[in-house]
């Protein structure tokens, strides 16, 4: 896509004290872009519920009291958006998948994970992808509730994968026998999401 | 003026005006007069007057009446991906 | 209807006029111009050496009758990636690369007629002045208001324009209001666009009125559903959000 370069322009800047820790194709942020794909839902915390299903011995539902009764973790992560932006040194309080996870039986054949959300977005993991810490439920950034524009009142998150994996305003995870694509996966989008294997778009 | 979130999300929101430039490139023309009848409400409304996220990682456009999601478009490097189950129709003026 | 040119050009600056303290026009030679309509606007590309490329749209500020070049109107945003390039870097003689004219659906020609009320918040009075300045070079008579809201009287683009028009042709009326500081000995509105303030100005076109608003999204919105309230067809609304900016 070729283009008259423009006179001076310099595009966006990858300082060299962080080289390191951004990805390929990436660009540091200091402040925290708003990306949405529809109007912020707010669902009334009375109402709001996170339940685990699909492949599953016996589906289970927290309400929000019961949610925010179970042990969490703080987590300090970088974060990368498919739209190059990366954000270093982000902190989070969430609940562990692994601490979830002690609360239903995965059938053995339910090896991925869709994650579903207020507003209909969706999006998928495999499992094992999201034990072992390396995924969770925040509801706290930094010191703070979770802001409805940045997927509050609590959204997955899986830092170790593109940030368009880590649903705001998650409602549930369904566990599936096969690895179905959700919202942008279906569109384009990898179906795994690796930044560090630049893994943005199908076929990449 | 003292936004809070929610309206942080709405302040955001555009139109089909400013994507008017990515829908030629899926279409060819002008699709900003093209008429877009919703599969959820029925609403017809102008592709320029749908509501528009563009701050993601492709295009979501919504009836301005029901927020439905009529169309979604990606741009790859080396695809342009559109979805557009949402829309009953589009109807295109000669 | 005539087809867009749906190429990228490169179109040379050959004027560079400061409106504002925040806003500056640029004036582009095109070397494929065609005339728009006036509402339509045009995206510009720039590429970095490393081959990074960013857009945006830009609201055409000139009529169609201005042959051969389009004004382009542009707020300089502060964290903005293009404005402040545009605003700081080019100068007279620099290439932009634009595609366009696009977006038809925003457009007003004198043929589709009036009343015409024009609401603007900021930077969305580019595309409606171009319909002001396209009513004035076809010698138009219908008659044609604009509420334009800024923060402070400094903010006002166009100003000195809004108010020749105005003497000029009893045709047309300008409305101003100012949501942070009115100039002294201010008489005028002075406060945000609400469904009162809509209701006096357009109470002479009635339910005839053809309206066009444009500005920061959540004015947009506001105004869009005031109008809509007061028994407006929605048919003779149109709209254009440009997003967060405030006003």
């Amino acid at each position: 896509m070729a283009g008259l370069i423009s006179r001076g322009f310099l595009g966006r800047r990858r300082p060299a004290e962080v080289e390191s820790r951004l990805p390929p194709g990436q660009y540091l942020v200091t402040d925290w872009p708003v990306l949405s794909a529809g109007p912020t839902p707010h669902t009334p915390l009375d109402k709001w519920s996170f339940s685990m299903d699909g492949l599953v011995r016996k589906p289970v539902t927290w309400t929000w009291a019961e949610f925010t009764k179970l042990p969490t973790q703080t987590y300090t992560v970088d974060i990368s958006c498919v739209t190059k932006w990366t954000k270093l040194d982000m902190t989070w309080l969430g609940v562990s998948i692994d601490t979830l996870l002690e609360a239903v039986q995965v059938d053995p054949s339910g090896k991925y994970v869709m994650a579903y959300s207020d507003g209909g977005y969706t999006t998928n993991v495999p499992l094992d992808e999201l034990t072992k810490g390396q995924g969770f439920v925040a509801y706290q950034f930094g010191d703070k509730p979770l802001e409805p524009v940045h997927g509050g009142p609590a959204r997955l998150v899986v830092p170790h994968l593109y940030f368009w994996k880590s649903a705001k305003w998650i409602r549930g995870l369904r566990f599936m026998d096969e690895n179905e694509p959700g919202f942008w996966e279906q569109l384009g989008y990898h179906i795994h999401g690796d930044p560090w294997k630049e893994e943005r778009y199908s076929g990449d | 003026m003292n936004m809070d979130d929610a309206d942080m999300n709405t302040a955001l929101m555009v139109d089909g005006n400013a994507v008017a430039g990515q829908l030629m490139d899926v279409f060819g023309r002008d699709m900003t007069m093209a008429v877009a009848r919703c599969a959820g409400c029925a609403r017809e409304a102008e592709m320029g007057a749908l509501m528009a996220f563009t701050h993601s990682p492709g295009v979501v456009l919504r009836c301005p009446a029901c927020q439905a999601a009529i169309a979604r478009i990606v741009e790859t490097p080396t695809a342009i991906y559109i979805e557009a189950r949402g829309a009953t129709f589009l109807r295109l003026p000669r | 209807m005539a087809q867009p040119v749906l190429e990228w050009q490169a179109g040379t600056v050959t004027a560079i006029r400061p409106e504002t303290r925040q806003t500056k026009s640029f004036t582009l030679a095109l070397p494929k111009w065609m005339a728009h309509r006036a509402g339509m606007h045009y995206d510009v590309r720039l590429t970095a050496p490393d081959g990074y490329q960013t857009e945006r749209s830009y609201s055409v500020a000139s009529a169609p009758e201005r042959v051969g070049v389009v004004d382009l109107t542009v707020e300089r945003i502060a964290d903005g990636e293009v404005s402040p390039y545009l605003h700081d870097v080019i100068v007279t003689g620099d290439q932009i690369e634009v595609r366009g004219p696009i977006g038809g659906y925003f457009v007003w020609e004198v043929a589709m007629g009036g009343p015409l009320l024009l609401i603007g918040g900021g930077s969305g009075v580019v595309p409606l002045m171009a319909m002001l300045r396209h009513r004035a070079a076809q010698h138009a008579t219908l008659p044609a208001r604009i509420l334009y809201s800024s923060r402070t009287s400094e903010d006002v683009i166009y100003r000195e324009e809004f108010n020749a028009l105005a003497a000029g042709d009893r045709g047309f009326e300008a409305f101003f209001t100012f949501t942070r500081q009115a100039p002294p000995g201010w008489t005028g509105y002075q406060r945000r666009i609400d469904p009162a303030m809509l209701g006096e100005v357009i109470k002479p076109f009635g339910r005839q009125a053809r309206v066009y608003v444009c500005g920061p999204t959540l004015l947009v919105e506001a105004v869009a559903s005031a109008l809509v309230q007061t028994g407006l067809p929605i048919e003779q609304i149109r709209t254009e959000r440009f997003g967060p900016t405030g006003v």
